[in-house]
């Protein structure tokens, strides 16, 4: 019996070791320790044994049945090591090859720059107003002051739809709408679509776009206007950038400035960007006309405020060096898809 | 407006460089474009005399020239035919460079050496486009009594600096050189000189014998007219044709060159008529119903009776502030003229010079605005300089048609609201200074209210604010601290309506798409090429730009056609486009301003089909909270009728989406397949939920059912499912239809779809018996609608 058993765990080791495939390994296990396996019938067989063998015997069949199990446990091992093995083998892949592609589009970079421009003023607590596109004259005109025989009026350089309403050549009629509507404080930015009667070149557009700021309150000075707008220019082309505040007029606002700021390209000492000035002009601004209050119902002795409007066309123009405006509303796909 | 900066010195003394000038007179409010030197290269061109002049031995075409220095004597060989003895010439000597550069020295001419050259103006680098072309193209004859042995650059000015200066539409009274000086006087806190004008106490009031003027229409404030017999028309002196030159004026003769010189220094237009050609001894202010007048530069005008004229009582002898007659013209043969120095209402001329289509040089003035004051000064300017250079004497007596003098304006600027205004604190003795410095009276009314009594040809200064901007641009805008806003805080931020037009920007761009940028103009033209009747709501422009532009769009679909059109035809392979952007329409209510409505245009061609588009559109509603959209055959004559839908909300209509047109395919020279698919962004925003809440995640397992359904060919999917979803209630979690088929084992004309359905119970787990009736009544329903079977 002691032999019997020894020899049936050396062919169930014997049997093991051949296994190659993990899915072929439960047929040894069957084969030897299953209901109708080697060693279970074996073990059946220990009832004839003598009471002096029986509990020798006994052992020895259980060591051997662990013993069995042990190696079961240890070739399951390896061949499930093997066949991860043999997969990773064959499933390596030359991972220099392209990715897939997934197409993503782009903003206009004029949408773009809006975006970056309304950022900046919604952090200061600005609000975005909007207004109509087609305008009544007097919003586009009178209640912003401009002289009644002023040239802007003339059919050369305005749009008109009907005799008293107009395209709007300027986003501050929003302003108009704004104060009219409102009650102070008020601090709002209207970008938008303006009209003029420009034909199209490299640097004109009879449709373009601006963005125009407002703000109302008791106490603001033009010392305000200054260092919000110094703020603005710093966080649009970065820190280091110097502005410069040059007398101006328009009919809505007084005291007028024309604000510059220092080239972002050559940092003000003077490149093709900025014509060798070392500066860019960027925006028109001023302290809102007291006429322009007093026809928006607001008292000037009590409120002051300031003003500004920049030309979007034109920044985005300056902040990607695009060299023609007609581009921007062409929508090449080689134009656009440069905007990631 | 060019000024010349050596003419500007003359009433200032400006020490400092041009650019440093040039920058302070920035920092003041008076813009300065660019400095040009008029001559940067020229040296060692002097003045000569020909003294002799003798033919070349060698050469036919050459002559040889002695010429006096003034210091020595040298000869000159020359192929110039214009030069005669006696002439006073430029000459490059030795050394000399040119305008353009070249160096001059000595050369061999034939055998003989000449030490040096002859200018012409082009040499010398003057305004070649300011002379006749015999001037320009010989030697530049000087004036008899020039001085031997100068220097060009000093005698021609050719080291004048043209200042080109960007004026604002409210300084008039900067048009002018005197203007400028003022404002570099109180720039630079300099001094200023005044004008020499005839002061001559006259005796008599001889002009009352010639001539009488009448206003009679109030667009003319004031008439000044002074009479001079002419002693003989010639060329004015060389320095006032510099000066004209050096400010973009042609020289004429010493009388046309008097007005324009007047002009040009104090800003006031003048005119001079020949006396005898008036043919009557009154001149008149009005409007007339004549139709035609020649002008001074011999084109027939037509006018009307809107334009105010000059007349000689009967007819027009100009156009009043723009251009004077042809009948009326100085000649050589002019004895007496009649010098006007007049004001004129600047609507007026604005008008006339509009309808005209003829600016001049005056016209411009007075539409800007002039001073009623400066006519009277101007006229005794003119007549001091006429009679110095010795054009004229004088006929005595002034005649002044003035008839309301305009007192001087008050303003009273408080000190400290001028300091909180502008964030600053200046003394009310430092606030007064700089006002006096811009020609301010002021008069201190307390200890902080300064009484300002404002110049004449300050038409600009009405109010506070303005003297405000007077102060501080004198102060330095720069000096002006940046400080950031006190008062209120205030919140700001997008609204709801703008945070939803950045989401559904950024899922189009996140699917691939670009935006586009188009204009907002169409035209019948471009809209016919739709395959659709013209909308009766379209919103036309009374003076478009040519027909192309003459409608406000009422939709972006034209425009993403001609999108994809310029792609296509750019041989881009693919495109995908989108655009949120406005539309127009009439608004049938009178009185109002037309309708605005935003919307959305999606757009694809090459290598997409319908329901990848499709796909995006149903991300889009998804994205924006909308559950059920239903996409439902039909929409409008620019799609492809078999291939086109309108997609509705709960009814309400967002858009459509298709297929282009064939047609429409070949109006607008598209590839054969594009896609688009328009959204009224108000309607997707009113139909959107964006509140997201949570639920619970499911408890119970979910029990899934698979129907293959056999139907009709024609059948909408969408009908289907709306079926589906009907008979289910609310145990339906998901449906997927997961294959369309048609092919073998389906009959002709029918279609087998294959939906997964996905049932689930909040509370508790499915079993059959739930399920099955459900299955049971859809399949009923869909039997009885559509003849529909399950398929085995």
């Amino acid at each position: 019996m002691e032999l019997e058993l020894k020899q049936l765990r050396d062919r169930c080791l014997a049997d093991l070791n051949a296994v190659e495939e993990l899915k072929t390994l439960d047929n040894v296990r069957i084969k030897y320790l299953g209901k109708k396996g080697e060693l279970t019938i074996a073990l059946k067989g220990m009832g004839k044994l003598s009471n002096e063998e029986r509990p020798i015997i006994g052992k020895l069949a259980n060591e051997i049945r662990e013993e069995i199990e042990n190696n079961i446990s240890a070739q399951k091992h390896a061949l499930e090591q093997k066949e991860i093995e043999a997969q990773i083998k064959e499933e390596s892949i030359d991972v220099s090859l392209p990715g897939k592609k997934h197409q993503a589009g782009n903003l206009h970079p004029l949408t773009t720059t809006v975006n970056e421009l309304k950022e900046i003023f919604l952090g200061m607590g600005f609000s975005i107003a909007e207004g109509p596109e087609i305008e009544w004259a007097k919003y586009n005109f009178d209640y912003l002051n401009v002289p009644q025989d002023h040239s802007a009026r003339d059919l050369q350089d305005t749009f008109y739809y009907e005799d008293d309403i107009v395209l709007r050549t300027q986003t501050s009629p929003v302003q108009v709408r704004v104060m009219q509507e409102q009650k102070p404080p008020l601090r709002i930015i209207s970008p938008g679509r303006v009209y003029r009667c420009d034909e199209i070149d490299a640097t004109h557009s009879p449709v373009f776009h601006q963005m125009e700021g407002l703000v109302i309150d008791k106490g603001i000075t033009m010392s305000d206007l200054k260092g919000t707008l110094d703020l603005f220019a710093k966080k649009l082309f970065g820190e280091q950038t110097k502005t410069k505040f040059r007398p101006h007029q328009f009919y809505f606002t007084e005291p007028s400035a024309e604000m510059d700021v220092t080239c972002f390209k050559c940092g003000g000492v003077g490149c093709k960007v900025c014509s060798n000035t070392g500066w860019i002009e960027i925006l028109g601004c001023g302290m809102v006309h007291p006429n322009v209050l007093r026809f928006c119902g607001i008292d000037p002795d009590e409120y002051s405020g300031f003003a500004f409007g920049m030309g979007l066309d034109r920044i985005t123009m300056i902040k990607y060096g695009i060299n023609d405006l007609r581009l921007l509303f062409e929508n090449d796909l080689r134009f656009l898809a440069q905007f990631k | 407006m060019l000024v010349s900066l050596n003419w500007l010195k003359e009433f200032v003394d400006i020490k400092m460089s041009p650019y440093d000038f040039g920058e302070a007179l920035t920092m003041s409010g008076t813009k300065v474009e660019t400095l040009t030197v008029v001559s940067e290269n020229v040296a060692n061109i002097l003045t000569g005399k020909i003294t002799k002049i003798e033919p070349h031995p060698n050469a036919d075409k050459l002559t040889v020239c002695t010429v006096d220095m003034g210091a020595d004597e040298r000869v000159i060989v020359t192929a110039a035919k214009n030069v005669f003895e006696g002439a006073i010439v430029s000459v490059a000597v030795d050394g000399a460079v040119l305008a353009n550069g070249t160096k001059i020295g000595t050369n061999d001419f034939r055998g003989l050496l000449s030490h040096g050259m002859f200018c012409s103006i082009e040499e010398l680098g003057m305004n070649t486009d300011l002379f006749s072309k015999e001037i320009m193209e010989g030697i530049l004859i000087l004036p008899e009594n020039t001085p031997l042995g100068m220097d060009a650059r000093e005698l021609l000015w050719l080291n004048d600096v043209i200042i080109d200066v960007e004026l604002t539409a409210n300084r008039s009274d900067c048009q002018s050189i005197i203007g400028i000086a003022r404002e570099a006087s109180a720039t630079l806190d300099l001094p200023m000189a005044g004008v020499t004008t005839y002061d001559t106490v006259e005796s008599t009031n001889q002009i009352a014998d010639y001539l009488s003027v009448r206003i009679e229409d109030p667009a003319c404030p004031r008439y000044v007219a002074k009479m001079l017999k002419v002693k003989k028309i010639e060329a004015s002196p060389l320095w006032m044709q510099i000066k004209l030159q050096n400010s973009g004026v042609r020289p004429i003769n010493n009388i046309v060159d008097v007005t324009n010189y007047v002009m040009l220094e104090l800003g006031q237009p003048l005119h001079a008529f020949d006396y005898d050609s008036l043919q009557s001894q009154e001149i008149v202010v009005k409007t007339t119903t004549n139709k035609k007048i020649v002008t001074l530069d011999d084109k027939e005008r037509d006018i009307d009776e809107t334009m105010l004229m000059i007349t000689n009582g009967k007819v027009p002898v100009a156009i009043a502030g723009v251009m004077g007659g042809e009948n009326s013209e100085i000649t050589e043969k002019t004895s007496l003229i009649v010098l006007e120095s007049a004001n004129f209402n600047k609507g007026s001329v604005r008008l006339t010079a509009k309808k005209l289509g003829l600016r001049t040089e005056a016209s411009s003035r007075f539409e800007k605005g002039v001073d009623p004051e400066l006519a009277g000064m101007a006229a005794l300017r003119a007549t001091q300089l006429l009679l110095e250079i010795g054009a004229c004497e004088v006929i005595e007596g002034l005649i002044d048609v003035y008839p309301s003098v305009a007192s001087l304006k008050k303003v009273n600027l408080d000190i400290n609201w001028f300091n909180t205004f502008v964030g600053i604190s200046l003394t009310i003795d430092e606030i007064a200074k700089m006002l006096t410095r811009l020609f301010f009276n002021v008069e201190k009314s307390s200890d902080y209210v300064l009484e300002v009594e404002v110049p004449s040809y300050r038409l600009d200064i009405d109010l506070k604010e303005d003297l405000a901007e007077e102060v501080v641009r004198i102060f330095g805008y720069d000096m002006i601290p940046g400080t950031i806003m006190g008062g209120e805080t205030m919140v700001g931020g997008k609204t709801p309506v703008q945070k939803f037009e950045d989401a559904l920007k950024n899922i189009l761009v996140g699917q691939g798409y670009y935006e586009t940028l188009t204009s907002s103009f169409t035209s019948e033209k471009r809209l016919h090429g739709l395959n659709s009747q013209l909308d009766e709501n379209l919103v036309p422009l009374i003076n478009p730009l040519g027909e192309e532009n003459s409608i406000m769009r009422h939709t972006l679909i034209g425009h993403q056609l001609e999108v994809i059109s310029l792609n296509y035809n750019r041989k881009n392979p693919f495109g995908r486009f989108f655009e949120l952007s406005n539309t127009y329409r009439k608004n049938t209510k009178s009185g109002e301003l037309p309708i605005e409505e935003q919307k959305l245009a999606i757009s694809s061609y090459g290598g997409e089909d319908y329901f990848e588009l499709k796909g995006v559109v149903e991300l889009l509603l998804e994205q924006s909270g909308i559950k059920y959209p239903d996409f439902i055959a039909g929409g409008s004559d620019f799609l492809h009728p078999g291939r086109k839908a309108e997609i509705f909300v709960d009814g309400i209509i967002l858009g459509e989406i298709g297929e282009i047109h064939p047609v429409v395919v070949k109006n607008y020279e598209l590839p054969k397949r594009c896609y688009i698919c328009q959204l009224s962004f108000k309607a997707l925003f009113d139909c959107s939920s964006l509140d997201n809440k949570f639920t619970d995640l499911p408890k119970f397992p979910a029990s899934n059912r698979d129907l293959a359904i056999l139907l009709k060919a024609d059948i909408p999917a969408a009908a289907v499912e709306t079926i589906i979803r009907k008979n289910s209630g609310d145990i339906l979690e998901s449906i997927d239809l997961f294959d369309v088929y048609t092919g073998a084992q389906i009959p002709d004309g029918y279609k087998s779809l294959a939906y997964a359905l996905n049932f689930r119970h909040h509370g508790r787990t499915l079993n059959d018996n739930d399920i099955n009736p459900v299955i049971e009544q859809i399949l009923g329903e869909l039997k009885r609608s559509f003849d529909a079977q399950l398929r085995e």
